[in-house]
């Protein structure tokens, strides 16, 4: 129980959800988050990792590659955030700027 | 003021104002998006912050991610970022004078800390039956202490005669 009290996040809510884990280097994953642990490494089924630019590694293309049954270790995940609800939006700043 | 107490302080404020009315929490509204966190790659996030931890791993909710460039934009319902990805943070201005409060709260505490100081005294106490052994090899140690000296002298001795 203490252990899992460490994490801000509790993971649980994501299990059998689709997920998306950003981590270190770059790299960009979606998966379902089948399993996780204290030291947030994870399991995700269906991997489908988002491939970059090889130009300019720090954008992400719509080009896709699968990656299946992965585990993330915990260390190199930047970023967890559900799938559902996530899309990509115009600039909501310059209205916001505006007002 | 530490840098962690000021997140601490933060974390509850923009989530109250989500169900909160009162005059600040409104106040607060017009700043929700203004928990702004960039990572180290330059990609930024702004949003509500829910929980931080010690680590400064962070729990935001209503995000909007913005690429290093600023050209792209994502909005997502949460998400969870690793404390040791983060360059900085941005934090609402008021939360500034809420930290002051609570430190000054915590020195209105200080007086509760003599019971802390009574804890240690136990704590003593409690490590008093190994320093009672170290206490008595000190005090035999006075008096050994010549002997010992006369062995390491006699020691240095041999070494320099070798």
């Amino acid at each position: 129980m203490s252990a899992r009290k460490e994490t801000v996040l509790d993971l649980a809510k994501f299990v059998d959800k689709g997920v998306q884990v950003k981590l270190t280097g770059g790299r960009q994953v979606a998966g379902t988050l089948k399993g996780y642990d204290q030291l947030l490494n994870l399991v995700l089924d269906e991997a489908v990792e988002f491939v970059r630019d090889p130009d300019d590694p720090l954008k992400t293309t719509d080009q896709t590659r699968r990656l299946g049954l992965i585990v993330c270790r915990g260390t190199a995940v930047m970023l967890v955030s559900p799938t559902d609800g996530t899309d990509e939006i115009a600039n909501p700043f310059v209205q916001s700027d505006g007002a | 003021m530490l840098p962690l107490s000021l997140l601490k302080t933060a974390q509850g404020h923009p989530m109250l104002s989500l169900d909160g009315e009162n005059e600040w929490e409104i106040g607060t509204r017009s700043f929700n998006l203004s928990q702004l966190v960039e990572l180290k790659n330059g990609e930024t996030y702004n949003g509500h912050l829910v929980n931080c931890d010690t680590w400064m791993n962070i729990h935001l909710r209503e995000v909007i991610c913005t690429s290093k460039d600023g050209d792209r934009f994502w909005r997502m319902p949460e998400c969870y970022i690793r404390g040791n990805t983060i360059k900085y943070l941005r934090v609402p201005d008021e939360v500034i004078d809420k930290v002051q409060e609570e430190t000054k709260s915590r020195s209105d505490r200080k007086p509760p800390g003599v019971g802390r100081g009574r804890g240690r005294g136990r704590d003593e106490n409690v490590a008093g039956r190994p320093s009672r052994g170290i206490g008595r090899g000190i005090d035999d140690g006075g008096s050994r202490g010549g002997r010992g000296r006369g062995v390491s002298g006699n020691r240095g001795g041999g070494r320099g005669r070798g």
